[in-house]
């Protein structure tokens, strides 16, 4: 075995690190933000003018077409009397605790299908299923089973969020490279300790994908079950409020309505998981699609 | 039998692993896969041996059963060390941490106190040169770089346990064969410095001729399928001459071991 030279060792592996690591990239913060930020708003601009101009054209009466700027004086007009407000909040609060409730079901639910055999092979199927019914398909059961009340709503969002959530975890559970458990396994990592420090983390991108679709299914779920179900004990949710510009022919109140529910998906997608998820891909290297 | 451990028991003196006629099946009673066959080998405190075999000679399987992955279908396995440390072809970092956090995994696991945690982390990333990049994360290091970082934790996990003075072991599976050559060379370089320095037994797979015996102090070649130990060499310092002689010698055992299977 020769002894190899410390000193030229060390010199050469230094300038190895050198060369191989891959260089940090960053560009500058002002300039990431105008391009995540004027694409966007020079598409809404956009689209407001082509409708101004086909509203001009006069080619649909007005209950099929109103101005923008009518859309707007709904819009505003609803805010200042607080019925924007109310609204919102019926909604974005029953979204909210269902999308939560689906979260606390969804997640062991997820982790049964996904670590136990017998489970997976007897509803894996079933879960892979429900994920592609519409939950709105629910609204009729519901309506029979529990009457037009809260338990109906909830209900159609947690059949619309659950799969959803538990799908993703079982995902992110199936695509841990194997080496990675049996390292845990090497270390000395028990079953709660592996599940903690190297199955959970490891699943993260993946569950994370499942919790953001399933809050999408929430939210277009409770839409749907508050166009359908409406009484005075549910209150008046963004559905109702969309389906009441229907009942009036007011399209302007429809396209409102229709306009507020865009902009709670949106909101929620931006504020919540989009950041979420560029932190939780960027440690891991993945910031190729953020 | 499995993996017994007996610390301060008479024939395991002065001996850190022993394989006595161990025996692996793989697969049911009609297409069984015998992958060794009575294999027996014997690795001292502090001693490197390199495992040298063609594919399939049952390498990986033997590594997995000292690393107590798998259980051997017979035979017995005796360690007297601490549990031991295991480094894959691929470093496995966990993606999600930095460096030193993957380093203190290791330690977190083998129920290390944070305070000290901290310290041996610098101690170790110190060891594989790699003291300042504690803070960054897999993606951001060059494939040399993640093997020491996957080094410094195997020692971690070594380490972590053998406290008390039990000794310590390593067990490599071709650790370095997914590098380029250059960096290969520079890490067999850093391997042999480490295991200077820290007096730890290793156990090295792989399939390279020089690298076991540039590596090794001992060089054992196993046959392919089943896999069974044919024969061993001694090639701790030697000469330039007998080194290159050597090879010579073991590139034709290893050749026979496979031209064999043309004729099967």
């Amino acid at each position: 075995m020769p002894q190899p030279d410390v000193a030229e060792l060390a010199s050469v592996e230094a300038g190895l690190d050198a060369l191989d690591a891959p260089t940090r990239q960053t560009r500058p913060g002002l300039r990431r933000a105008l391009a995540a930020v004027v694409p966007p708003i020079f598409a809404l601009v956009l689209l407001i003018v082509v409708w101004q101009a086909l509203w001009a054209a006069a080619f649909w009466p007005e209950y099929q077409l109103p101005a923008p700027s009518a859309v707007w004086q709904v819009i505003w007009d609803s805010v200042r009397t607080g019925e924007a407000g109310e609204v919102l909040w019926n909604s974005v609060h029953r979204a909210v605790l269902g999308f939560l409730a689906g979260v606390l079901l969804g997640t062991p639910l997820g982790l049964v299908v996904a670590k136990i055999r017998y489970v997976r092979a007897a509803i894996g199927p079933l879960l892979s299923g429900l994920q592609s019914l519409p939950s709105v398909a629910w609204v009729p059961a519901a309506v029979l089973w529990f009457g037009v009340t809260p338990s109906t709503i909830y209900f159609v969002v947690l059949m619309g969020s659950v799969p959803s959530i538990a799908n993703g975890l079982v995902a992110g559970i199936d695509q841990i490279p194997p080496i990675l458990p049996r390292v845990g396994t090497v270390l000395g990592a028990g079953r709660l300790a592996s599940a903690r420090h190297i199955l959970l983390p490891a699943a993260l991108p993946g569950y994370l994908a499942g919790l953001k679709q399933g809050w999408a299914f929430s939210w277009r779920s409770l839409m749907a079950a508050e166009i359908i179900a409406i009484s005075p004990q549910l209150g008046k949710g963004l559905g109702a409020f969309l389906e009441q510009g229907r009942a009036f022919a007011d399209m302007s109140t429809v396209i409102a309505a229709i306009f507020l529910i865009l902009v709670v998906g949106v909101g929620i997608e931006l504020l919540v998981f989009r950041p979420l998820e560029r932190s939780v891909l960027r440690a891991r290297g993945l910031n190729g699609a953020l | 039998m499995t993996a017994m451990l007996h610390p301060s028991s008479v024939t395991s003196h002065n001996t850190a692993v022993r394989l006595a006629g161990v025996h692996k099946r793989f697969g049911g009673s009609r297409d069984t896969v015998v992958a060794l066959e009575g294999v027996d080998l014997r690795v001292a405190p502090g001693e490197f041996v390199c495992l040298l075999g063609a594919s399939g000679c049952g390498k990986t399987t033997l590594l997995n059963l000292v690393a107590g992955l798998d259980k051997p279908s017979a035979g017995d396995i005796t360690l007297t060390t601490s549990r031991p440390a295991v480094m894959f072809q691929e470093a496995a970092l966990m993606p999600w941490l930095t460096a030193s956090r993957n380093v203190e995994l290791a330690l977190r696991l083998a129920g290390m106190r944070r305070s000290e945690r901290r310290e041996r982390t610098a101690e170790l990333l110190d060891l594989v040169r790699l003291g300042g990049l504690g803070d960054r994360r897999p993606h951001e290091l060059s494939g040399g770089m993640r093997q020491r970082v996957a080094l410094a934790r195997a020692l971690a996990s070594t380490t972590a346990g053998s406290e008390n003075g039990t000794p310590a072991l390593l067990l490599m599976d071709e650790p370095f064969s997914a590098l380029d050559a250059i960096t290969r060379d520079v890490l067999q370089g850093e391997l042999l410095r480490v295991w200077r320095s820290t007096n730890t037994a290793v156990l090295f797979v792989t399939h390279d001729v020089r690298e076991a015996v540039r590596l090794g102090q001992r060089v054992v070649l196993l046959s392919s399928r089943p896999g069974r130990v044919v024969r061993e060499w001694a090639v701790d310092g030697l000469s330039g001459a007998e080194e290159a002689e050597i090879i010579e010698e073991i590139n034709s055992g290893l050749r026979e071991v496979i031209s064999s299977h043309a004729a099967a």
